[in-house]
């Protein structure tokens, strides 16, 4: 039966399920000349809204490598609406790139007209979940296509909040036919920050919605009291307890394509491709049906 | 229970006004206080928008160092913020910005350098589009060259500063403190030119006659009017380098008013 789903997986992603990196404008070159040995990158959507090198760069990428469509700016979560404009340059940018996935978050960055530049939490709440079901059901049938949704890292959680954010998004897929990009980091962040449970998390996630995994390194910061707080800034390798929860992701989902995101002190090509390296031995062995964290 | 919308609205007041009272309402303790978890994103935020800003400004901001940057970005911010998330189109209004922003008042030319920074910024994030090819204008009749308004590439800027700002911008940007230290800021207005080529952003010092005369052509203005506004230039010349370098993707005939 799993290797049925995985099967139908790649299949409908057309990206197999080994490990990509995220590309950044520095690497595209590197990239171009090495060629190096992974199935998929993914990019951020708005980096490739304009012309000139860097779509010319992705054009040659794209010869070689399947390409995810990652966005940070559509804002699913504003309770005023999807910025057409935005949604319009999606579109535009997925007709040219011809994307295998195209993924988004549930989050908000937009709010009386104005951008934000940051995923911000919802209110967990039924008129939360409302609205982003409608707002991802638009973007479906704007791109005629399914997206992927990914959970956030947060650092705040709302006194009216009445649903637990792991139930919102399973909601979510089931009502939408969205599937969920879960970031296994992002859990494990938001689990530590709220006190959650991060394997209660993983088990109310439908494994057959899980269309892809994010792996990325977080750092911590002591605050006055003794208190700590797990910042997810992409500036490190993936930590230990990280590649624990993702065994343990791989165990529930089976082997899911996974992809390694670095943005702020973006490291050597090289660094990526070993961690890509390290998710894809996990991925072998949930493909063996051993997934087991010996290996961590 | 607060609406989407109110706590929306609240947590964008929060973080753009920096008025947090409202948000830091509806949101737990829980160990932390909500003005700090608030803050958190608060960070992030003006972190992203700096960082765009100095994406599109890089002379600006080795000129007045990163410190100085960064305090005038966090004000610009919170008065011009972002109106979408394509934030290659952020930071328009930073020229005018720094042009009234008294702490950078000593620097006479730097809103002079930011403009041309923006023109680059457009230039290098500008649409595709394939060059005029010249045969086609052969299909308008002779009689009707006049009456040809031409489209300009989307990457095509027009600059016009008191001080030379190109030389300036080269000089920062290669870290070049000797050519720096020649340039003579007194050497009168400069009038620049800004495409991108395929093999990068550029921009070229022309002189006012064809500046006026481009800046024609590129704003809808017909041939002829164009012309008769620039007697004397060799303007078959100046029209042959412009075809040459693809600064023309497309052209309409003037319909008689």
């Amino acid at each position: 039966m799993r290797a049925g789903r995985c099967a139908e997986r790649a299949e409908r992603g057309s990206i197999l399920a080994g490990a990509g990196v995220g590309l950044r404008f520095r690497h595209h070159q590197a990239v171009i000349d090495s060629k190096p040995p992974l199935p998929w990158f993914e990019v951020h959507t708005e980096n490739y809204m304009g012309g000139g090198a860097a779509l010319r760069d992705l054009d040659a990428i794209r010869r070689d490598y399947a390409i995810s469509l990652h966005g940070v700016g559509l804002s699913l979560g504003s309770a005023e609406g999807l910025d057409p404009d935005h949604l319009a340059r999606i579109l535009r940018v997925a007709e040219r790139v011809e994307p295998a996935l195209v993924s988004e978050h549930l989050s908000w960055s937009i709010s009386g007209g104005v951008y934000l530049a940051d995923l911000l939490p919802l209110p967990l709440t039924e008129e939360a979940l409302a609205t982003v079901c409608r707002h991802v059901d638009q973007t479906q049938n704007f791109l005629r296509r399914q997206i992927l949704v990914e959970n956030p890292s947060s650092y705040l959680r709302f006194r009216h909040s009445m649903i637990p954010e792991w139930e919102f998004l399973a909601a979510l897929a089931v009502r939408t036919g969205c599937a969920i990009l879960c970031d296994v980091n992002n859990i494990y962040v938001s689990a530590a920050n709220h006190g959650w449970q991060a394997s209660e998390y993983l088990a109310a996630l439908p494994p057959s919605a899980i269309g892809e995994i994010h792996l990325a390194g977080h750092s911590v910061r002591q605050l006055d009291g003794g208190l700590t707080l797990r910042i997810d800034d992409h500036g490190s390798r993936v930590i230990a307890g990280v590649w624990q929860l993702y065994s343990d992701a791989l165990s529930r989902f089976g082997p899911v394509a996974t992809l390694i995101e670095w943005d702020t002190n973006v490291p050597p090509l090289e660094i990526l491709l070993d961690e890509a390296a390290r998710a894809n031995s996990f991925l072998e062995s949930a493909r063996s049906g051993f997934a087991h964290a010996d290996a961590v | 229970m607060p609406t989407l919308f109110e706590v929306q609205r609240a947590l964008q007041r929060s973080l753009v006004e920096r008025d947090g009272e409202e948000a830091a309402a509806y949101i737990l303790f829980d160990g932390l206080a909500p003005g700090a978890r608030l803050h958190i994103y608060r960070n992030t935020s003006i972190g992203a928008l700096t960082i765009a800003l100095r994406l599109s400004y890089p002379a600006v901001h080795r000129l007045v160092g990163a410190e100085f940057f960064y305090g005038a970005a966090k004000i610009f911010i919170k008065t011009e913020p972002p109106r979408s998330a394509h934030l290659d189109e952020y930071g328009a209004a930073f020229p005018d910005f720094l042009a009234g922003f008294s702490p950078a008042a000593s620097l006479a030319y730097l809103s002079g350098v930011a403009r041309l920074e923006w023109a680059l910024s457009r230039a290098l994030h500008a649409p595709d589009a394939a060059a005029l090819d010249m045969s086609r204008l052969f299909v308008a009749g002779a009689a009707d060259h006049g009456r040809i308004v031409f489209v300009p590439h989307p990457s095509i800027g027009f600059i016009q500063a008191d001080y030379p700002v190109d030389a300036i911008w080269r000089a920062v940007l290669a870290q070049d403190d000797a050519a720096m230290a020649a340039i003579d800021l007194g050497s009168g207005p400069v009038w620049l030119l800004v495409q991108r080529l395929e093999t990068g952003v550029d921009v070229m010092r022309i002189s006012k006659r064809e500046w006026r005369f481009a800046t024609q052509l590129c704003s809808g203005r017909p041939l002829q009017a164009a012309l008769d506004m620039a007697p004397g230039l060799g303007a078959a010349t100046v029209l042959a380098g412009h075809f040459a370098a693809g600064r023309f993707i497309g052209y309409r005939l003037e319909t008689a008013p």
